[in-house]
C-alpha cells in the first residue's frame, strides 16, 4: 500500500515531480562526472603505464620521464648489465629529441624517439612495420598527414641547424616503413620512431651514448622491490620510478581536478538533497489533512513514514537513473575538453566510466534520498491527529 | 715549476661566480644569500663552486604552475661552459622600439634567419598558457552545467511557492484583480528573489576567490591569481539570474492564471 500511495502522490503534482526529477538528474549527472573525474585519472593512468607490462622506468636524475631535456649517459653499459638480471623480461632504452624534414623553402618539425623497436612499449603499429633497420622510420598520423609521404618514401631528415654555416645537422634519408600510434603522445603531436642508434647518431658525439628512458618489465611473480634494489646496485645516477611512484607524481600535479570533483560532487550532492527535501517538506505541508485522515482511519505511523520516504526514494532513484545516462554523455564532452591538456597523453582519460563509480554516485544519491524524506516524513507521523483535524476544517 | 705554482695561485684568488636561486629552492633547500654550493651538469659528478647573489621570486607564468622545479638564474657564458654548450642559445629576446615595427622585424628575420623563427610575445604568451585556456573551457562546461541545474531548482521553487498561495490568487482573481497583476507581482516576486540570490551569491563568490587564491597560492607557491571577479563577471552572472529568474516567475505564474479562481480554491 505504501508504493501505491507514494506513486500516487507523486503522479498527482506530475510537472512538480518531473521538475524534481530533473533536477536530480542533472545534480546526479554532475555527481556521477566528478566521481569518476576523481577515480578516473589516476587509473587512466595507471592502466597506460601498465599497458605494454613494464613497472619500472630510468629517468634522468631530478626529473620525470620527458619532463625536461636532460638525458642518461652510458645507456649501452646500464642496458648490459640490467639485462644480466634474469628477472628483467625486456629492457627498453629510450632516447627523445626533435628531427626536422626539409620539404623545399619550408620544414616540418617533429618530436622523435630512438629505442630498440623489438622491445618498445612507445607505440602500437597501425600499418606497415616496425623500423628494424638504422634507415628505416615510422611515424604517427599527425606526422603522416603533415609529410604527405607514403609507406615505403624516402624521407631527408635532420637532427638540428647549424646557423654559422646555414645547414641541416645530423641528415638522415630514412625509409619510412609504418603509420604508428603513440601510447603516450599528446593531442595533435606530431611524432616518429626509429632505432635508437640512429637518432643518437645524428645527435653527434654528445648523444652518443645517451638515452632519456630505460623502460623495465619484470618478470610476473618476480619481487619489485628486489627489481629496485638491483637497478640501485648497478649505481645509475638516475630516478627510479614505480608505477606508483608515478602515479603519485601525476596525483599531485593534478590534485587540483581531484579538489574540484570533491566539492563540486559535494555541491551536487547537497543540492540534490535540498530539492527533493524542499519538494517533499511542501508536498507533506499540503498533505497534512490527508494524512491526519489517514492516522484517524488506523493506517500506522510506519506506514505514513514509509510512504513519505519511498516518495523521495523514487524522485531521487528515478532521477538518479536519467542522471547516470546524462552523466556519461557530459562526462564525454568534459573528456574532450581534458584531452587537450599540453604535455598529458592523448589516451588519458579524466572521466574514466567505472562501474564502482556509477554505483558511488547511485548509492550516495539514493542515500540523500532517503535522508531528504526522514524530516517530512518524521514530521508527519508526529502530527497530533484531532488537532490537525479540526484545524483542515477551519482552514 | 713556477707555472703551476702561480697558476694554483690564480684559481685559488679567482672571483667565485654569482649566482641567483629562486624563493622555492631557498625555502626548501635552506640557502640564503652568500651560501656557496656547487654546480653540476651531471649529478654526483665535480662541478663548479658558486656563491648566492640573490634569492629571487618567480613571475607569474601559468605555464610553470603545475611544476614543481627549481630554478636558478646565472651569466649565459657560465652556463654555455658549464653546459658545455658551445656558443649557443636557445632563444633571443628583441625589443623594438616601437609597437608599429614588429612585424616588419618579424619578416625580416624570418626572410633572413635560416634555423629558427621570430614570435610576438603576445603569441608565446598565449601559447605557454594553454593549460590555463583548457581549464577555463572545462570550467565555462561545468558553468552551463551548473546553471540548467539552478534553472531547474529555480524553476521548482518558484511553483511550489505559486501553489502555496493558490487560494490568495483565487481570493485576488475573484476580487477582480486581473490576471496581468497577479501574473506581474509573481513575476516581480520571482526578479527580486534573482536579484537577492545573486547578490548574496557574488558574496559567496568572493570569499571563495579569496580562498582559492590563498589556497592554491601555496600549494603551487606562485604569486599568479587562480580566480578573478571582474565587473563583466558579475554582471554575467546577475544578468544570467534575473533571466531565469523572470522565465521561471512567468512559468510559474502562468499555470497560476490559466487555472478558474474556482478550481485554485479547491471547488
Amino acid at each position: 500500500m505504501p508504493i501505491a500511495l507514494a506513486w500516487a502522490s507523486l503522479r498527482r503534482h506530475g510537472t512538480r515531480t518531473m521538475l524534481a526529477m530533473l533536477g536530480v538528474a542533472v545534480a546526479a549527472a554532475m555527481l556521477l562526472d566528478m566521481v569518476m573525474m576523481s577515480t578516473g585519472m589516476r587509473e587512466s593512468f595507471r592502466s597506460l603505464l601498465l599497458s605494454r607490462g613494464f613497472q619500472l622506468r630510468l629517468s634522468p636524475k631530478g626529473t620525470l620521464p620527458f619532463d625536461t631535456e636532460a638525458s642518461m649517459g652510458n645507456t649501452r653499459e646500464l642496458v648490459r648489465k640490467l639485462r644480466t638480471n634474469p628477472n628483467f623480461v625486456a629492457v627498453s632504452p629510450v632516447l627523445g629529441g626533435s628531427i626536422h624534414f626539409p620539404r623545399g623553402d619550408s620544414v616540418v618539425t617533429s618530436s622523435a624517439l630512438g629505442l630498440e623497436p623489438r622491445v618498445q612499449g612507445d607505440y602500437e603499429l597501425v600499418s606497415g612495420r616496425d623500423p628494424l633497420a638504422p634507415n628505416e622510420i615510422v611515424v604517427n598520423d599527425e606526422l603522416y598527414r603533415a609529410l604527405g609521404a607514403r609507406i615505403g618514401d624516402t624521407l631527408a631528415v635532420a637532427n638540428g641547424y647549424d646557423p654559422q654555416t646555414r645547414e641541416y645537422t645530423g641528415v638522415r634519408r630514412l625509409v619510412l616503413t609504418g603509420r604508428v600510434r603513440f601510447l603516450y603522445g599528446a593531442t595533435r603531436q606530431r611524432a616518429a620512431a626509429m632505432e635508437l642508434r640512429t637518432l643518437q647518431q645524428m645527435g653527434g658525439s654528445e648523444r652518443d651514448d645517451a638515452s632519456s628512458l630505460v623502460m623495465i618489465r619484470v618478470r610476473e611473480g618476480a619481487s619489485i622491490d628486489s627489481a629496485m634494489e638491483f637497478i640501485k646496485e648497478q649505481g645509475p645516477r638516475a630516478n627510479l620510478v614505480s608505477t606508483e611512484s608515478a602515479l603519485d607524481q601525476v596525483d599531485m600535479r593534478l590534485r587540483y581536478f581531484r579538489q574540484l570533483a570533491v566539492i563540486l560532487g559535494s555541491v551536487s550532492l547537497f543540492v540534490g538533497f535540498l530539492l527533493v527535501t524542499t519538494l517533499i517538506t511542501v508536498s507533506v505541508n499540503e498533505r497534512i489533512g490527508e494524512i491526519a485522515v489517514m492516522r484517524a482511519l488506523g493506517v500506522s505511523r510506519a506506514h505514513v513514514v514509509q510512504q513519505i520516504v519511498l516518495e523521495g526514494m523514487t524522485i531521487s532513484l528515478i532521477g538518479a537513473f536519467a542522471g547516470l545516462l546524462l552523466g556519461l554523455a557530459t562526462g564525454r564532452y568534459l573528456n574532450g575538453i581534458l584531452s587537450s591538456f599540453p604535455g598529458l597523453p592523448e589516451a588519458i582519460d579524466f572521466f574514466l566510466f567505472q562501474p564502482k563509480a556509477a554505483w558511488t554516485a547511485l548509492g550516495l544519491l539514493a542515500l540523500s534520498g532517503i535522508a531528504a524524506g526522514v524530516y517530512p516524513a518524521f514530521r508527519a507521523s508526529s502530527l497530533p491527529i484531532a488537532t490537525t483535524l479540526r484545524e483542515e476544517a477551519i482552514a | 715549476m713556477i707555472i703551476p705554482f702561480l697558476a694554483a695561485v690564480f684559481l685559488l684568488q679567482a672571483p667565485q661566480r654569482a649566482i641567483a636561486i629562486d624563493e622555492r629552492l631557498a625555502a626548501d633547500a635552506n640557502l640564503k644569500v652568500g651560501d656557496r654550493v656547487t654546480l653540476s651538469p651531471i649529478p654526483e659528478t665535480p662541478g663548479d663552486t658558486v656563491v648566492i647573489s640573490a634569492i629571487v621570486r618567480r613571475g607569474t607564468d601559468p605555464a610553470e604552475v603545475a611544476r614543481s622545479e627549481y630554478r636558478i638564474r646565472m651569466h649565459l657564458d657560465h652556463l654555455q661552459t658549464l653546459a658545455r654548450y658551445g656558443d649557443r642559445v636557445d632563444r633571443f629576446a628583441i625589443a623594438t622600439r616601437s609597437e608599429s615595427s614588429i612585424d616588419r622585424t618579424i619578416d625580416q628575420i624570418n626572410s633572413a634567419a635560416f634555423g629558427f623563427e621570430a614570435h610576438r610575445s603576445k603569441d608565446i604568451a598565449v601559447g605557454t598558457s594553454k593549460t590555463f585556456q583548457v581549464v577555463s573551457r572545462f570550467h565555462k562546461a561545468i558553468g552551463v552545467i551548473t546553471i540548467v541545474a539552478s534553472a531547474i531548482f529555480l524553476l521548482c521553487i518558484m511553483l511550489l511557492k505559486v501553489e502555496e498561495r493558490r487560494r490568495d490568487v483565487a481570493a485576488l482573481r475573484l476580487m477582480g484583480i486581473s490576471r496581468r497583476t497577479v501574473m506581474r507581482s509573481v513575476i516581480i516576486e520571482a526578479a527580486l528573489l534573482a536579484l537577492v540570490g545573486s547578490a548574496l551569491g557574488i558574496g559567496v563568490g568572493w570569499l571563495g576567490s579569496l580562498f582559492i587564491n590563498w589556497y592554491y597560492r601555496g600549494v603551487y607557491r606562485t604569486p599568479v591569481a587562480f580566480s578573478i571577479i571582474t565587473p563583466s563577471i558579475v554582471t554575467l552572472a546577475v544578468t544570467l539570474s534575473l533571466v531565469l529568474g523572470i522565465t521561471a516567475g512567468i512559468l510559474a505564474s502562468l499555470r497560476l492564471v490559466r487555472t478558474p479562481p474556482l478550481v485554485l480554491f479547491g471547488r
